[in-house]
């Protein structure tokens, strides 16, 4: 078992290698980045003080000399063959150096360190309540199957599933928040934050998050719930159940000293995936309701061509999705003792 | 086609659940309605009567305004025409569709500015988006657009992802294990990202976009038909027909895909729900099909960006609602009927 998660932690060495190759030789190869930014930014310099001195700009098409777009190239990394200046990157990632933002100038790192609490909030919520709902959800769903409550509760959960959260975002953020003034329109908190009391400031915390939060879990919801009333089903239609009750357990605690426990090991195959969730988020819905997390941070930085950043979000997920994999598979072979991987 | 009466009994299962039979029509319906929109969604006539002749300018080429005595030579406005015919009194009448505007005019005025609120007077029944587009044509073509994206995406990584998936499943060893590999690093590249990127130097057409969305999305129907004709593969028939001395191009297409495909029916409807999600978000992004196609996605942006013209954002979620929930529904039928998973409940 030792060796098995052993291999596979050396496996994530590989896969990392191959999915930051990726994205770092398609950012290398678009144009559009840093130094065509700062041409153009150039340029604009030029034709704004440029009135008085006519034509000069348009003469010349670069607003730059060639020696200083070679200097621009050489500060950038950009004169090295790519798989250079990967190796180059890689190194830097080894010893924690995420680079600097080439928008802001600051280390890479800070800007998402200021993010991560917002980005783990979120995630962190949205894992216990999925859990806290879908496993009572689909236990009542499951002893009372076939009944009003199965069907009813079956077609909200299914209308949730059906909708993308984005979708369920704007929704939420049009009606909810901006036609009727339950919420307020977006953002993490409010601008007097400091100025609150700490209740207040809990308050103000919870009443941003609330409609985030339902865009957020819808989703899972559903996979969730079925799960679980189908592993119980299935669990409840089994022989030691039977053999159980006929021995005189009563129904109530066959269900739950028996085979509710056993339900939960498909759920923990769930668990290590939250762990990207986390803290990826997902950009669509921080974007909708302007939230200042990480997937708005690398859906930006992406749009301004900030690539470090670009990268070192990337990083950061991947490195978090590959190891909730194998956290996933750890889950199972706790709560499952028959489960050996070899 | 004969069916076999195993498909028949499945087919008989998939029509006894109610909730998704009846969501099959309502999208059947709304298939048909937006595969034929030109005939009730059009800025041209359905019909003319001039002089005597009766013209059909809806399908083929534009007819010059000049046809109908008009002093232009550019395409007839049909809208103007009737007004004319009206007014003169004669003969002469012109048949305009249901909702006589198309996807891309703008509709100006002089007094008012876009968007105007839903109008059954101007016949905008949902209104216009902000540069004075009619709702209801924008919806339905890009209803259509959205459709044809889902299903050529559907084709294309389907078609990938049997024959490898097959091909993995079947050969195994090295060749599998290769392309199992390949396969963990590509889904752990954030494939929007990689869109993005791309969207953002090449202006995507729809085959661009369908082909970014192959390259990064065939690995889920692989991995699934992987391990089916993993399990498929080692059963008994496929050892009877390999004893029988049928060759291997005979047992994949002849014993196991029969078997997979079955199961892989149930993935239909879902990955048609993906693609229109998919395609959605990355026009509500703007990285999506260039203006001025008519989008969903596009129209969400506007919508929420124009919170006060509470019309456009509100009739496209309702629209996006109703087809992914037909859809899911019609998804949770299907494989209720294909692939039944029959609880013996406890008494």
């Amino acid at each position: 078992m030792t060796s098995y998660f052993i291999r596979r932690l050396l496996l994530v060495i590989p896969t990392f290698l191959g999915i930051t190759l990726v994205v770092f030789t398609i950012t290398r190869l678009v144009p559009g980045g840093p130094i065509e930014r700062i041409i153009a930014q150039a340029r604009q310099m030029n034709m704004s003080e440029g009135n008085t001195s006519g034509g000069s700009s348009l003469q010349d098409d670069s607003p730059l000399s060639p020696d200083q777009i070679e200097e621009l190239k050489k500060f950038y990394g950009f004169d090295k063959p790519i798989l250079i200046s990967y190796l180059d990157w890689l190194g830097k990632i080894l010893v924690l150096d995420l680079g600097v933002s080439t928008r802001y100038y600051d280390p890479v790192w800070e800007i998402i360190k200021d993010k991560l609490p917002v980005s783990a909030y979120y995630g962190i919520v949205t894992t216990i309540l999925t859990y806290l709902v879908c496993i009572p959800l689909g236990v009542l769903k499951a002893i009372k199957h076939k009944s009003f409550i199965d069907s009813t509760s079956s077609i909200i959960v299914l209308i949730g599933y059906a909708l993308p959260g984005f979708i369920v975002a704007i929704i939420l953020f049009v009606w909810p928040a901006a036609q009727w003034d339950w919420f307020p329109l977006g953002g993490f908190i409010s601008e007097d934050f400091e100025d609150l009391t700490l209740a207040e400031q809990i308050w103000d915390v919870i009443h941003h998050s609330v409609l985030p939060l339902i865009a957020y879990m819808i989703g899972g919801f559903a996979t969730m719930t079925f799960l679980m009333k189908n592993t119980l089903m299935d669990h409840l239609a089994s022989d030691y159940i039977r053999t159980a009750i006929a021995k005189g357990l009563s129904f109530r605690s066959a269900v739950f000293k028996h085979a509710f426990r056993n339900s939960l090991i498909p759920l923990a195959t769930h668990f290590g995936n939250n762990i990207s969730l986390f803290l990826a988020g997902s950009f669509l819905i921080e974007k909708v309701f302007n939230i200042d997390g990480l997937g708005l941070l690398g859906f930006e930085s992406l749009v301004e061509r900030d690539y470090p950043i670009v990268l070192g979000v990337l990083v950061i997920t991947s490195i978090l999705g590959l190891l909730g994999n194998i956290l996933s598979d750890f889950c199972v072979a706790l709560v499952d003792p028959r489960v050996k991987f070899d | 086609m004969r069916l076999d009466p195993l498909t028949l009994k499945k087919i008989r299962r998939f029509r006894s659940i109610k909730r998704g039979y009846y969501s099959w029509l309502l999208f059947g319906l709304m298939l048909l309605l937006a595969f034929f929109a030109e005939l009730w969604i059009n800025n041209r006539a359905l019909l003319v009567y001039y002089e005597g002749q009766i013209y059909f300018p809806t399908y083929g080429t534009m007819m010059p305004g000049n046809t109908f005595g008009l002093e232009y030579a550019y395409e007839t406005n049909y809208r103007d025409l009737q007004k004319k015919f009206q007014q003169e009194a004669g003969d002469n009448f012109v048949i305009m569709p249901l909702v006589p505007y198309n996807a891309f005019e703008m509709d100006l005025r002089e007094t008012e500015f876009p968007p105007f609120p839903p109008s059954w007077k101007d016949r905008h029944y949902l209104g216009t988006d902000t540069i004075g587009r009619d709702m209801v044509a924008r919806l339905v073509y890009g209803f259509r657009i959205c459709i044809i994206f889902s299903l050529l995406l559907l084709v294309v990584t389907f078609a990938i992802g049997i024959a490898l998936g097959c091909l993995m499943g079947y050969w195994g060893g090295k060749f599998d294990l290769f392309f199992q590999r390949l396969i963990e690093i590509w889904s752990s590249v954030p494939f929007l990202y990689i869109i993005m990127i791309i969207a953002s130097i090449v202006v995507p057409s729809l085959t661009i976009l369908v082909l970014i969305y192959v390259v990064f999305g065939w690995m889920g129907m692989t991995w699934y038909m992987r391990t089916t004709t993993y399990k498929e593969k080692a059963r008994d028939y496929v050892m009877a027909a390999k004893a029988l001395g049928a060759s291997n191009t005979r047992i994949i297409f002849h014993h196991i895909l029969p078997n997979a495909v079955s199961l892989i029916v149930t993935f239909v409807p879902f990955s048609v729900a993906g693609g229109i999600s998919g395609l959605t978000a990355l026009d509500y992004l703007g990285f999506g099909l260039p203006p001025p196609t008519p989008s969903w996605g596009e129209l969400l942006q506007q919508g929420t960006n124009n919170l006060h013209a509470v019309w456009i954002v509100a009739s496209t979620v309702t629209a996006l609602v109703v087809v992914m929930v037909s859809i899911t529904f019609i998804g949770e039928a299907v494989r209720e009927g294909f692939d039944p998973k029959l609880h013996s409940t406890f008494e």
